[in-house]
C-alpha cells in the first residue's frame, strides 16, 4: 500500500499556478469584500482585463504588486 | 426577444439556481446600494456632523496619514473603511473621503479618494463615485450570469434570465440616485 501511495505522490501533476484571478478569488486572496475590489478597478489601483463575455479577470502579477507595494 | 412572454419552467428554474450560485455577489451588491443610498439620505446631517467637528477639534481627533504623505483628521465614519477628515491648509479647512483598506497581507491602504473646501460637495462626489462603481459591479455580474447560463444550459436561450437580473440590480442603483435626489429637492420622483 505505502508502495502505491508513493507512486501516486510521484506521478501527480505539478500545481499549475493561476495567471489570472476572479473577482472573488481575489477578494479572497486580499481579505476584502467585492466592493473592495470594484473600487480598487474603478481608481485604477488595480488593474483588471475583461475575458470572454466581460467579465474582469486580476493577474496574478496585479495582485502581488498590490499586496507588496508601499 | 420578446420579454413579454411569460419565462419557461427551465427558465425560472435557471433564475432560482443563478440565485444561489451568485449569492454572495447578490448580496454584498445589495449592502452596497444600502449604505451608499443611507449616506446620500443623510448627506445634509453627515456634512454638517463634519463641518462642525472639524470647527470645533482642533488638534483632538485622530490622525491619518494617508499613503501620500499627507495627514488628515478624523472627522466621521462613513462606513468601516471611508471616513470624511480635514486638514487646514493656509487657514482654510480641506475636506477629504479616506479609505483606510486592511489586506489580508498586514498592509493597510490609506488614500484619499477625494477632497475639497465644501465638504458637500466632497460627499456629493464621493456619493457618485461609488455609484459608479456599483455600475462597474453590475456589468460583471451580468458578464458572470451570462457565461454561467451558457455553460449550464448551452443552446438554450437565457437571456431573460440574465437580463431580469440586470435590471433589478440596475433599478437598484437609480433608486439609491433617485431616492437622494427627490431628498435634495424635497419631492419624490
Amino acid at each position: 500500500m505505502e508502495t502505491e501511495n508513493e507512486n501516486v505522490i510521484q506521478t501527480a501533476p505539478p500545481p499549475v499556478e493561476r495567471l489570472a484571478y476572479s473577482i472573488e478569488e481575489a477578494a479572497q486572496m486580499l481579505g476584502v469584500n467585492y466592493h473592495s475590489i470594484y473600487r480598487l478597478i474603478q481608481r485604477g489601483k488595480l488593474k483588471a482585463c475583461r475575458a470572454l463575455r466581460g467579465k474582469f479577470l486580476i493577474t496574478r502579477d496585479e495582485l502581488i504588486k498590490l499586496l507588496k507595494s508601499e | 426577444m420578446n420579454y413579454n412572454e411569460k419565462p419557461t419552467m427551465q427558465q425560472e428554474q435557471a433564475a432560482v439556481e443563478v440565485k444561489t450560485a451568485f449569492a454572495e455577489h447578490l448580496s454584498q451588491f445589495k449592502m452596497s446600494c444600502d449604505a451608499v443610498q443611507d449616506i446620500e439620505r443623510n448627506l445634509p446631517a453627515i456634512a454638517n456632523e463634519a463641518f462642525k467637528s472639524a470647527l470645533l477639534s482642533r488638534d483632538q481627533n485622530k490622525i491619518i496619514q494617508t499613503d501620500d504623505g499627507t495627514e488628515w483628521q478624523h472627522d466621521l465614519d462613513l462606513s468601516k473603511i471611508s471616513s470624511v477628515c480635514h486638514r487646514r491648509v493656509a487657514g482654510e479647512i480641506e475636506f477629504a473621503i479616506v479609505e483606510t483598506l486592511p489586506l489580508k497581507s498586514g498592509k493597510e491602504m490609506k488614500e484619499v479618494l477625494n477632497s475639497g473646501h465644501n465638504v458637500r460637495e466632497v460627499l456629493k462626489t464621493f456619493t457618485s463615485d461609488q455609484r459608479q462603481v456599483l455600475r462597474l459591479w453590475k456589468g460583471d455580474v451580468k458578464a458572470l450570469i451570462d457565461e454561467h447560463l451558457t455553460e449550464k444550459y448551452p443552446g438554450q436561450d437565457m437571456n431573460i434570465v440574465a437580463d431580469s437580473f440586470e435590471y433589478k440590480m440596475a433599478n437598484a442603483i437609480s433608486q439609491t440616485y433617485d431616492q437622494a435626489h427627490s431628498q435634495s429637492h424635497g419631492m419624490r420622483v
